[in-house]
């Protein structure tokens, strides 16, 4: 048919077709990805001088360690993600209980619940905003009734964070802190009730009717049949959860700013305004660096949990 | 994954055949009761929405009101009345900013910048960024699927280890990558090009697992048929694997699209100059100059999100097939 040469050559094509189909995406995550995590790393070891750059070492990591904008922004990101993690997976997985009911309306139901992720961030914060601003807010005349929440309403311009009650920590946290959970919660969890049904829907029915038969009954099937089961994805919620909340920074820019003072000012926001506003990119890189290893460990930690479970987790844009 | 999903899908027909014989009582009650109580969930849901686009049709004088009102509908006599409502389509109007030309078609051109630079820049970034991730991930996710070759678990687990790392902590090498290309005066180079490349590497891993698991349920028989009737490796990815991959190459295409059209913060910090600054940076604009006008914020809101809301309700179950496929594949 044709010549042995010929047939080498459509050989070696067809061998090496794999490498050609998977070039160009091996390159852009070369310079998209791979190569800002090295720039980063030598990055956090440089400091700005007016005739270029400076090599320091630690120094900006002894630097932002020592800065208590550091240590407190460390605290709210930490009840940040507690509150955001919690309120989360608790409503998600009583959605998905819900919605697991098979109702003829289920589909309905589950398409306007989604609404909110496909808003984005930055319009879910202004969304928001507008929701609880003072005096004028739909809400507000609840939110700032002291009646409901003493001793003086929440205000998201309340500047005086409450007095904390574990030393430097901010909980209880400062009221626009609670709205941001609140909203971030808001625009999570759609993708959370939709992952937590998915994983409820993949149980057995067979494992849930015998425990029906072995008088397993409402509270007792989801805390000892279904809680188990899912345990893998609630753990990959748990930790897609946290990596959004640790990364997402449009909806603090657009509902608080950081601020009062610096009472939203989670570590997302400290690494946009040491970049950016202060222009302290060697300080910014270092923060950066953390936050990455964080990232990192979460990421390692889903893909064990997935890798058991044979499944795989890591959604990076919740 | 999808054997699952198609197995639940027989379940619940065949459900729904069982339901068919009413039954009365406690039963029904119970139904009752869960479609009241996932109504009220889904009205609060959609309360913030509702408020913005409630907001955006109201005069200045009615959203400053203390107490606020929901509905601008009162009058000096009666709290509610229908034929009194004031609504106004003033945010709309500052928004789009209408002139008033005498040109056919309309009469008048829209010169807002959110409408005339904002959105169609955020329309090419998305377009084009999902396109080329459709094109790269198709490709690589069909090479992963179907070749045995060494290194590819771990070419796949890294891919995985990428998709985690957040656009946030690179953005400071991108940046002055940004910055260092704009001053090397690249000929053809503009920030347009960048953006596209940095959004395309940010959405590229996960679309390359999405697509690696929709290549992955298309029977490799059907390929080894093409072969044997003569046709070449790329011939049959082109006839007969892409129409089959089309709807899963489909859901990428949005997933990415949506992502790109919500993004903020890249647009914000890489691109230099208004022109090219895409619509969520519109919205920041007009955050930073009518922090008082509210109907004005949540007419540009509302312009921003509508597009993608809209898109979201005719493709939502492509939707909700790559995110369950992204979340856990199995």
């Amino acid at each position: 048919m044709s010549s042995p040469s010929l047939r080498r050559r459509r050989g070696w094509l067809r061998h090496s077709l794999p490498f050609w189909l998977l070039l160009p995406t091996i390159l852009v995550l070369l310079i998209t990805q791979v190569y800002p995590a090295f720039y980063t790393i030598w990055l956090s070891l440089q400091t700005r001088q007016p005739d270029g750059w400076e090599y320091v070492g630690f120094k900006n990591y002894t630097r932002l360690f020592g800065l208590g904008q550091f240590a407190e922004s460390v605290g709210h990101t930490i009840v940040f993600l507690i509150g955001f993690v919690l309120v989360t997976l608790v409503l998600g997985f009583g959605i998905a209980l819900l919605l697991n009911r098979k109702l003829r309306l289920s589909g309905l139901y589950i398409t306007l619940l989604y609404i909110p992720w496909v808003v984005a961030d930055i319009i879910a914060g202004l969304v928001w905003r507008l929701l609880v601003v003072p005096d004028y807010g739909l809400l507000s005349g609840i939110t700032q009734n002291p009646a409901i929440f003493p001793p003086n309403g929440l205000s998201i311009l309340t500047a005086v964070p409450p007095q904390p009650w574990f030393g430097d920590f901010p909980f209880p946290p400062a009221p626009a802190m609670t709205y941001l959970i609140v909203a971030s919660a808001w625009r999570a969890l759609p993708f959370i009730t939709l992952l937590l049904l998915a994983a409820i829907q993949t149980i057995p029915s067979e494992v849930l009717e015998s425990s029906r038969i072995d008088g397993a009954r409402g509270w007792q099937t989801v805390r000892f049949i279904m809680l188990p089961l899912m345990l893998p994805t609630l753990i990959v919620a748990l930790f897609s959860l946290t990596l959004s909340g640790m990364n997402g920074v449009g909806m603090v820019f657009s509902l608080t700013g950081g601020g009062p003072g610096t009472s939203t000012e989670v570590l997302s926001y400290l690494l946009y305004s040491t970049g950016w506003t202060q222009r302290e990119f060697g300080r910014a890189g270092a923060l950066a660096m953390l936050i990455a290893v964080v990232n990192w460990l979460l990421i390692v930690g889903t893909l064990r949990v997935s890798r058991t479970d044979e499944g795989r987790g890591g959604e990076g844009n919740v | 994954m999808f054997k699952q999903i198609q197995q639940l899908r027989l379940r619940r027909q065949t459900h729904s055949t069982q339901r068919a014989t009413p039954f009365f009582g406690r039963r029904m009650a119970e139904r009752w009761l869960f479609n009241a109580v996932l109504t009220a969930i889904c009205l609060v849901m959609l309360l913030p929405i509702a408020t913005t686009v409630l907001i955006s049709f109201k005069r200045e004088q009615d959203v400053v009101r203390k107490p606020p009102v929901i509905l601008p509908c009162d009058t000096p006599t009666s709290r509610f009345d229908p034929t009194a409502c004031r609504w106004a389509t003033e945010g709309y109007a500052r928004v789009l900013a209408p002139k008033s030309t005498g040109a056919w078609p309309l009469g008048f051109t829209l010169t807002g910048n959110l409408l005339r630079t904002y959105i169609p820049n955020t329309l090419l970034y998305a377009t084009s960024a999902s396109f080329l991730v459709v094109g790269l991930a198709g490709m690589a996710g069909y090479a992963v699927s179907r070749y045995r070759f060494p290194g590819r678990r771990l070419l796949m687990t890294s891919i995985l280890a990428i998709t985690g790392i957040p656009l946030l902590t690179n953005l400071l090498a991108l940046y002055q990558l940004g910055v260092d290309l704009r001053k090397a005066q690249i000929p053809f180079y503009d920030d347009r090009l960048y953006i596209v490349l940095v959004y395309i590497g940010f959405f590229l891993p996960l679309s390359v697992w999405i697509a690696k698991g929709f290549f992955d349920a298309i029977p490799r028989e059907l390929e080894e048929a093409a072969f044997i009737d003569g046709c070449s490796p790329i011939g049959a990815l082109w006839r007969i694997i892409m129409p089959l991959a089309q709807p899963g190459l489909m859901s990428i295409f949005l997933l990415t699209f949506v992502n790109v059209w919500n993004e903020f913060i890249a647009g914000y910090l890489l691109l230099a100059k208004n022109e090219f600054k895409p619509a969520m940076f519109g919205l920041y604009d007009f955050l930073s100059q009518n922090i008082i006008n509210f109907q004005v914020i949540s007419a540009a809101c509302v312009l921003i999100a509508l597009p993608v809301i809209i898109l979201f309700l005719f493709t939502r179950s492509i939707f909700f097939r790559a995110m369950v496929e992204g979340a856990l594949k199995g």
